[in-house]
């Protein structure tokens, strides 16, 4: 038990990335470069830490509440989206999460600025969040085998194909934002009664920028790639911490190496050359 | 009966008139061909059709309603499918999943059904499955179902591209270039299921450079050039017609 004690926390860690990395794979997944995810788990964090901390509410209706709002800010941050592809997407996500690190600065008399909030009770165990982590794989395993799964993989692949085939675009990216939206209000809630202690600058470019990697890193497509994706990145530091100092190279490097022998994502790429052993017989018509 | 009519429909680039007052109609339950050179605009009414560009003016009737402003998958919602000139399958993706894609048109259950799996999106899951796999077979490809798309030959994945387009049980076919890379076995092999098609009532609209593909399908052929629609009628006359010969090859030989 020992063992388990001192490496609780650092599951505990793993399991919100994985939260987090769910967020980011879902838009990704739809084809949309959102990279808001970040800003949104900020979002999450503050209404779970303010209503518990100000309103005396309980875990469950914090929780509840990031969810909702997270969703709610998600969708209409698409609509401003809704014509924009691409880097375009990216830009105009990252100005989103600028905007809510300078917010939760600012707006002291509710996030008490830069000092953050602390002394949050502790709210959600590790059992929790393996209930929670287990519960999102299972509903995007079961939208990924859906018609929503089929339509995100249609846009995603070629717009033209699915506009061609009735798919309305704006429909389904709308669900991609409502639900990575619900998911990262969730994952900063969860964030916030876990860790016991936010502040406004945790949310910035550094969580941004792994939650794309994680999803880099693991895959897209499989709802196994950002498990996988979260597991290296957060055990990575573990692993190499005899090179600490060189920690930023040592990423930068794994990346490197992944998006260049495993474009898809470790998942992605394994599956497919798994699949790809057995190529179709070719004998007619080229 | 006329299921799609074109009225006097233009399209401009800037300068460039690519569809220049063209008029037609295309009957249901026949094989209605579009030729002409490269770059005469075939693909630019097709395109207009399904609302994946605008018309500069004129007008697009659908079973009588205007839909000359409809957003594509609007289009596609009230029945027409199409082929890509340029094959633009899911590449990834399954041959079967890719046909089960084309079936979008057709899905019952709502949004909280499919979001949580429940039983009536599973079922309907199963059913279009089972769908795909009956056209599978019927275009001879059911060996292929579970490889990737985009690892067939050039000719299965035209294959593909239409049964996807069928599996949308469209009322208007648009098939462009749909025999381009495949071998005149596989050309007529596809000529059959057409006609199948056709005769449960449904409009082709065809886009073909293969003329004995076109000769043997169509009854009807409109020829474009540079965007203006210059000859129409069974297709040997067409092919006499002497605008339509001036047109593949030049004024000095007509």
């Amino acid at each position: 038990m020992r063992f388990f004690a001192i490496y609780q926390s650092l599951l505990d860690v793993l399991l919100i990335n994985c939260c987090v990395a769910f967020s980011q794979y879902v838009v990704l997944r739809a084809g949309v470069f959102s990279l808001a995810t970040s800003g949104i788990v900020s979002i999450g964090a503050y209404t779970g830490a303010v209503l518990t901390m100000r309103y005396g509410l309980p875990a469950w209706a914090g929780l509840l509440a990031g969810t909702a709002f997270g969703a709610l800010v998600s969708i209409i941050l698409s609509l401003p989206l809704a014509r924009l592809r691409g880097a375009f997407q990216a830009i105009a996500t990252i100005s989103f999460m600028q905007i809510v690190v300078s917010v939760t600065l600012y707006a002291e008399s509710i996030t008490s600025g830069a000092l953050g909030i602390h002394n949050i009770p502790k709210l959600v165990s590790t059992g929790t969040l393996v209930v929670v982590v287990a519960a999102l794989i299972w509903l995007l395993s079961s939208i990924n085998a859906s018609s929503i799964g089929r339509a995100f993989d249609a846009i995603r692949e070629d717009e033209t194909v699915a506009v061609a085939l009735g798919i309305s675009i704006v429909k389904y990216h709308t669900i991609a934002f409502a639900l990575s939206g619900a998911i990262a209000g969730l994952a900063g809630a969860l964030l916030a009664y876990n860790t016991r202690a936010i502040d406004p600058e945790q949310f910035g470019f550094g969580l941004l920028v792994i939650a794309l990697a994680t999803v880099v890193l693991g895959g897209r497509v499989s709802v196994w790639g950002p498990v996988v994706g979260a597991t290296l990145l957060t055990l990575l530091p573990e692993l190499i911490r005899p090179l600490a100092d060189q920690r930023l190279i040592v990423y930068g490097a794994l990346l490197m190496i992944v998006i260049i022998y495993l474009p898809e994502g470790i998942v992605d790429t394994l599956k497919a050359r798994w699949s790809r052993k057995s190529a179709p017989p070719q004998i007619s018509a080229g | 009966m006329t299921l799609l009519s074109l009225n006097n429909v233009e399209r401009r680039f800037g300068g460039l008139r690519a569809v220049a007052g063209v008029s037609f109609d295309v009957p249901a339950g026949r094989v209605t061909g579009l030729i002409g050179p490269n770059g005469s605009g075939k693909t630019t009414v097709i395109n207009l059709v399904t609302g994946m560009l605008g018309v500069t003016s004129g007008r697009i009737t659908f079973k009588g309603d205007d839909i000359s402003e409809l957003p594509p998958h609007e289009v596609a919602r009230a029945g027409v499918a199409r082929t890509f000139q340029s094959i633009r399958l899911l590449r990834d993706l399954t041959v079967l999943d890719n046909v089960v894609i084309g079936f979008h048109r057709h899905e019952k259950t709502n949004l909280v059904e499919n979001l949580f799996g429940l039983p009536a999106a599973r079922r309907e899951r199963r059913e279009f499955r089972d769908r795909a796999n009956v056209l599978l077979k019927r275009f001879g490809m059911t060996d292929y179902a579970n490889y990737a798309a985009g690892q067939l030959s050039y000719g299965h994945q035209r294959k593909v591209e239409v049964m996807r387009a069928v599996a949308a049980a469209p009322d208007l076919l648009l098939l462009d270039e749909p025999v381009a890379g495949m071998n005149d076995v596989e050309a007529y092999e596809l000529a059959d299921l057409l006609r199948e098609l056709v005769a449960d009532g449904i409009a082709i609209l065809l886009v073909e450079h293969n003329m004995r593909f076109v000769m043997s399908l169509c009854e009807h052929v409109h020829v474009v050039n540079s965007g203006q629609l210059i000859a129409s009628g069974p297709p040997d006359a067409v092919a006499n017609d002497p605008a339509v010969i001036a047109a593949y090859l030049g004024e000095a030989r007509a």
